[in-house]
C-alpha cells in the first residue's frame, strides 16, 4: 500500500510537468528542453520563499509565474531571434543553470526539513494521516488538469492548438503565429516550475540537479499516456497523460523492487516501456483489423 | 494475434499483481522481525555508481559484519542505486519504507536527505558521505540527531591538507580547486579552503564547472595558473580524474587528493580520508541502533583520525620528495590494505 | 483595389540557379472584380499570389491595397483584409479540431483571441446554416474532426472559413486542383455564389481553362512573368477554350518543347 501511494505520489507530481511537455511535445510539437532547468527554478523559488518564512501556498503560484518567464524566454529566443526551437530550450536551460543557483545564494542543495510545507499546513493533515500527502497533490494536480481542459476550450485556446496543428491556419487569420506559440511555451513551463515546487516540497529540499533528465519522464509519460489512452475517445488527453505519468512512476517502483542488481534499474524501466508501448500498438493494429 | 494479446496482457496483470504482494511480503517480514531480533533487513541506497561511495558500502558492511550482523546468515540488503538521477532517490526511499525495513542505509547527501524525509522518523536512517549534516538539516547544530537519523560525515581534514601542502611544496602560492557548482559538499569545501588558506599563506584559485564535459578546458586553464590543485570528493570531478591529472602534468604541477583512492590513482598524497574506514564506522553505528538505540541519540560522527597517504610514483615523476618529517606517518597508497 | 507597381523578383540571385522572374511587372485589379489568371508551370502565377499576401518578399516595386502601400506589413497582418483558400485542402482547416471548432476559429477572425469561450454557442446555428449550404450533410457533424473528411469537404469548409468575415480580397490558389471533377465543380459553383454574395474582389489562379472562362470578369494568362493575355467584358465572354489553347501552343512552340 505504501509503495502504492508513493507510485501515486510521484506519478502525479510528474503529471503537473507532463501537462506542461503536453503542451510543447504533443500541441505544439517543440522539443523544448527548457524543462530540465525550469523543473529546478521552481523548486528553488519554492525553496528560498519557504526559508523566508513565506507561507507554502503563496510559493506555488509564484514557482508558476517563475516558470512562465522561462518559457518566456524560450519562446522570445526561438521567435524574436530565430534560433531553432532545440537550441532556445538548450540556452535557456543552460542560462537557468546560474540564475537557480543565484536565487538559492549559490547553495547547491537547500533542505527545508524543519519547516512548514504545503503538506503540513494542509486542512486536511490530521484527518487523512498517511493520505494526506497524495490528497495535496491530487488536487493540486487536479486543479492544473482542469484548468487546461478550460483554456484550450477558450478562443485563445483554440488558437494554440491551432498552431501546433497547422499554423497556416493561424497565418491566415491575421495572427502571429510566433506569438501564440510563445504563450504555449509559457504556460508549458509554469506548469513544470509548478511541479518543481511541488516536488521541492514533498522531498523537502531543493537540489540543483534534481532537473537532470525531467524532459525525459515528462516525454515517456506524455507518450505512454496518448499512445494507451489516446485513442480512446471517451478519455480526454490531459486524463490519459495523468495515466501515462502514474504508469511511467510505476515502471520504476517496479523495476526498483525487482532490482536483483542496482545497475539493472534503468534496463528494467526500459523495457517495462517498450513492452506497454508494443502491447499498445497490437491493441491498436486488432482494432484496425476489425 | 488476440490470443498473444491476451497473453501479454496476463503477464502485465501478473507482474502488477507481484508488486502488490512484493509490499505485502515486505510488511510481513517487518511484523515478523520484532520477534526474529537476530534476523534484520536493511535497506542501502547509495546516490550513484562511484568509486568512493562504494567503499562506504562495503566498510559498511563490514563494519555491521564485525558487530554480529552478516549478509545472507542473519541479515538480508536490499542494495539499491539511484544512479545519479534525483528522480530515483525518492522513489527508492519510499520503496524501502513501503518494504518496512529495519533500518536504511542512505550514501551520500541527496539520498540521505530523501530518505530521512521517506522514513518521516518510523525508519532509523543512517547516512553517510554526507559532508555537511548540519547544513542537510539531518543534525542540529550541535551534532545531536534529528528525527530518527544519524550517522558519518565525510568533511575534509582541510586544515590538515593545507599544512601537509605547506610542507610539500614550501615556495607555493596558489592552490587551484576545480569543482561542480551543482555539487553541495563541494561548494562547501570550497568555502572551508577559502577560510583556511590565509593561516598557511596560500591563496585558493577555484574554477567552477557545471558538467564533466567542461573539465578538459576547466582543468587546463586552471593547471596554467596555479602552483598545485587539490582535488575535493566533487563527484563530476573524480569522475574525470585522469583528465584532470594529465592537465596537471601538462603544467608540471602536483595534484592533492582527498582520500586513498585518488592516490592510488595518480595524486601525489593526500592528508585523508579512507571510505572505506568511513563505512565501517557507520556500520558500527548502524549496529548499535539495531540493537536498539534511538539513532536519534546518536550524534553524527566525522572520521577519527585521517592519515597520510602518499604515491611515490606520482612524486618522483614531478622530481618531488615527500619531506622528512612527514616520512614516519607516510603510507605509500597503493601499499594500504 | 490591388495595385502592383514595378515589381521586380528574381530567384536564387547571385547563383547558378538565378532565375529572373518578374521585370517591372506591373497589374491593377479593380474593386469587385474577379480575376482568373491561367498560365504554364513556372510562368509566375503562385508567385504573384505569394507576393501580395507577403509569403514570400519582393525585391523592388511596392504593393498597395486601396491606395496604401502593404510592402512593410508582414505576412499575418496582410491576412486581416484578405483571405486565402489553398491547393491543398488541408492548408485551410485544423485536422485535429472539430468541424464547429474550426468554424468557430474562423468566425472569431479579426477580433482578439481572449479566454472567452472558443465556441460560442449563439453562434451553432448560423454555423450550421452556412455548413448547410454546402449540401455535404456537415451541418450534422459538427463534433467530427476535420482530419477524417474528404478533401472535397475540407476545402468546402475552407472556403466557407476564409470568407466568413469581412475581407476585401480573396485570393484562390488553384483551389480545385486537387479535388476530383465532380467535387471540383461543387466547389467552384460555391466559390462563385460566396464572391457574388459578398461582392469580393477575387483572384484565382487555376489550371483548369473552363473554369477560367466560365467563372469571373477577368482573364489573364501569365508567361514567364508577363501578363501576354489580360481581357475582360465581352471581350472574355466571346473567347472559347480552343482560342487559349492556340496560345498556349505558340507559346509552347516559341519555347520548343
Amino acid at each position: 500500500m505504501a509503495l502504492v501511494l508513493s507510485v501515486l505520489e510521484q506519478g502525479f507530481i510528474y503529471t503537473i510537468l507532463a501537462l506542461g511537455v503536453y503542451i510543447t511535445y504533443k500541441i505544439l510539437d517543440f522539443p523544448d528542453l527548457t524543462v530540465d532547468s525550469s523543473f529546478p527554478l521552481g523548486a528553488a523559488v519554492c525553496a528560498v520563499m519557504i526559508k523566508a518564512g513565506i507561507n507554502p501556498y503563496i510559493t506555488l503560484p509564484v514557482s508558476f509565474a517563475a516558470g512562465g518567464i522561462a518559457g518566456l524566454a524560450t519562446g522570445l529566443i526561438h521567435v524574436k531571434f530565430k534560433v531553432r526551437d532545440l537550441l532556445s530550450g538548450i540556452i535557456t536551460m543552460t542560462i537557468l543553470y546560474s540564475i537557480n543557483l543565484h536565487i538559492t545564494g549559490s547553495q547547491a542543495n537547500m533542505p527545508i526539513f524543519s519547516d512548514d510545507n504545503i503538506f503540513t499546513l494542509s486542512p486536511f493533515a490530521d484527518k487523512l494521516g498517511k493520505y494526506n500527502k497524495v490528497a495535496v497533490i491530487f488536487i493540486i494536480m487536479l486543479i492544473c488538469k482542469i484548468l487546461m481542459d478550460l483554456y484550450l476550450k477558450t478562443k485563445s485556446g483554440y488558437l494554440l492548438r491551432a498552431v501546433g496543428d497547422n499554423d497556416t491556419v493561424v497565418t491566415v487569420l491575421a495572427k502571429d503565429k510566433g506569438i501564440v506559440k510563445i504563450i504555449g511555451l509559457v504556460i508549458a513551463n509554469a506548469l513544470v516550475a509548478l511541479a518543481g515546487c511541488v516536488m521541492c516540497q514533498d522531498q523537502r529540499f531543493f537540489e540543483i540537479s534534481m532537473g537532470t533528465g525531467t524532459i525525459v519522464i515528462g516525454l515517456a509519460s506524455v507518450i505512454i499516456g496518448t499512445n494507451v489512452f489516446g485513442k480512446l475517445s471517451f478519455i480526454k488527453t490531459t486524463t490519459s497523460v495523468i495515466i501515462g505519468s502514474v504508469i511511467y512512476k510505476a515502471c520504476v517502483a517496479i523495476a526498483i523492487w525487482m532490482g536483483l542488481a542496482a545497475i539493472d534499474m534503468k534496463l528494467i524501466t526500459g523495457a517495462l516501456f517498450l513492452v506497454i508501448l508494443v502491447l499498445s500498438n497490437f491493441r491498436k493494429a486488432g482494432v484496425d483489423n476489425d | 494475434m488476440k490470443k498473444f494479446l491476451s497473453i501479454l496482457l496476463a503477464s502485465a496483470m501478473a507482474m502488477t499483481m507481484l508488486t502488490g504482494c512484493g509490499g505485502k511480503i515486505g510488511e510481513a517480514d517487518g511484523e515478523t522481525d520484532v520477534n526474529v531480533a537476530d534476523n534484520v533487513k536493511i535497506g542501502i541506497a547509495q546516490f550513484a555508481p562511484h568509486g568512493s561511495l562504494d567503499n562506504c558500502v562495503e566498510g559498511f558492511k563490514q563494519g555491521l559484519a564485525e558487530a554480529g550482523y552478516v549478509e545472507g546468515e542473519n541479515l538480508e540488503i536490499d542494495f539499491q542505486n539511484a544512479q545519479a538521477d534525483m528522480a530515483n532517490t525518492n522513489q527508492i526511499a519510499q520503496s524501502m519504507v513501503a518494504a518496512n525495513v529495519d533500518l536504511i542505509c542512505a550514501v551520500a547527501t541527496p539520498m540521505a536527505q530523501a530518505a530521512y524525509n521517506a522514513a518521516q522518523g518510523n525508519i532509523p536512517v543512517i547516512y553517510t558521505a554526507v559532508t555537511d549534516p548540519v547544513a542537510a538539516e539531518l543534525a542540529n547544530e550541535d551534532g545531536s540527531g534529528v528525527g530518527n537519523a544519524t550517522g558519518t560525515s565525510d568533511k575534509l581534514a582541510v586544515d590538515a591538507q593545507l599544512e601537509m601542502i605547506r610542507k610539500f611544496q614550501p615556495d607555493a602560492k596558489n592552490i587551484g580547486i576545480l569543482y561542480t557548482t551543482s555539487e553541495a559538499n563541494s561548494v562547501s569545501a570550497i568555502e572551508e579552503y577559502k577560510s583556511l588558506a590565509g593561516n598557511y599563506g596560500f591563496e585558493i584559485v577555484e574554477s567552477g564547472i557545471s558538467q564533466s564535459s567542461d573539465i578538459p578546458m576547466a582543468a587546463a586553464d586552471l593547471a596554467s595558473k596555479v602552483d598545485c590543485i587539490s582535488n575535493l570528493t566533487d563527484n563530476t570531478v573524480v569522475s574525470s580524474l585522469p583528465v584532470l591529472l594529465d592537465a596537471a602534468k601538462n603544467a608540471g604541477i602536483p595534484v592533492y587528493g582527498s582520500e586513498i583512492e585518488q592516490v592510488k590513482n595518480g595524486c601525489v598524497a593526500t592528508e585523508g580520508l579512507d571510505y572505506i574506514a568511513l563505512g565501517k564506522q557507520t556500520g558500527a553505528m548502524a549496529a548499535r541502533v539495531l540493537q536498539g538505540e534511538s539513532a536519534q541519540s546518536i550524534p553524527y560522527e566525522t572520521i577519527s583520525e585521517y592519515s597520510l597517504y602518499i604515491n611515490s610514483e606520482a612524486l618522483a615523476a614531478l622530481n618531488m620528495e615527500c619531506p622528512e618529517e612527514l616520512k614516519a606517518n607516510a603510507v605509500e597508497a597503493a601499499e594500504a590494505e | 483595389m490591388i495595385k502592383l507597381a514595378h515589381i521586380d523578383k528574381t530567384y536564387n540571385p547571385n547563383t547558378v540557379n538565378e532565375t529572373k522572374l518578374f521585370t517591372d511587372f506591373n497589374l491593377e485589379v479593380k474593386d469587385n472584380e474577379f480575376v482568373s489568371i491561367i498560365g504554364s508551370n513556372g510562368s509566375g502565377k503562385t508567385t504573384l499570389l505569394n507576393m501580395i499576401c507577403g509569403s514570400i518578399p519582393i525585391d523592388n516595386g511596392e504593393i498597395l491595397i486601396n491606395g496604401e502601400s502593404i510592402n512593410k506589413l508582414s505576412e499575418f497582418r496582410r491576412y486581416k483584409r484578405i483571405g486565402r483558400v489553398y491547393q491543398n485542402p488541408a492548408m485551410g482547416t485544423c485536422a485535429n479540431m472539430t468541424i464547429l471548432e474550426n468554424m468557430s476559429l474562423a468566425d472569431n477572425k479579426g477580433k482578439i483571441f481572449d479566454l472567452k469561450w472558443g465556441t460560442n454557442k449563439k453562434r451553432i446555428k448560423f454555423y450550421k446554416e452556412q455548413l448547410a449550404q454546402l449540401n455535404l450533410g456537415l451541418e450534422d457533424k459538427l463534433g467530427v474532426k476535420v482530419g477524417l473528411l474528404s478533401g472535397g469537404q475540407r476545402q468546402a469548409m475552407a472556403l466557407l472559413m476564409s470568407t466568413m468575415t469581412p475581407i476585401d480580397i480573396l485570393i484562390l490558389d488553384e483551389h480545385t486542383a486537387a479535388l476530383d471533377p465532380k467535387t471540383a465543380e461543387i466547389i467552384m459553383a460555391l466559390t462563385d455564389k460566396i464572391v457574388r454574395e459578398k461582392n469580393l474582389t477575387t483572384i484565382m489562379v487555376t489550371h483548369n481553362l473552363m473554369y477560367a472562362l466560365e467563372y469571373g470578369s477577368r482573364l489573364i494568362m501569365m508567361h514567364e512573368g508577363n501578363a501576354i493575355m489580360d481581357i475582360e467584358g465581352d471581350e472574355k465572354r466571346s473567347v472559347v477554350v480552343d482560342d487559349i489553347l492556340d496560345i498556349f501552343n505558340r507559346i509552347s512552340i516559341e519555347r520548343g518543347n
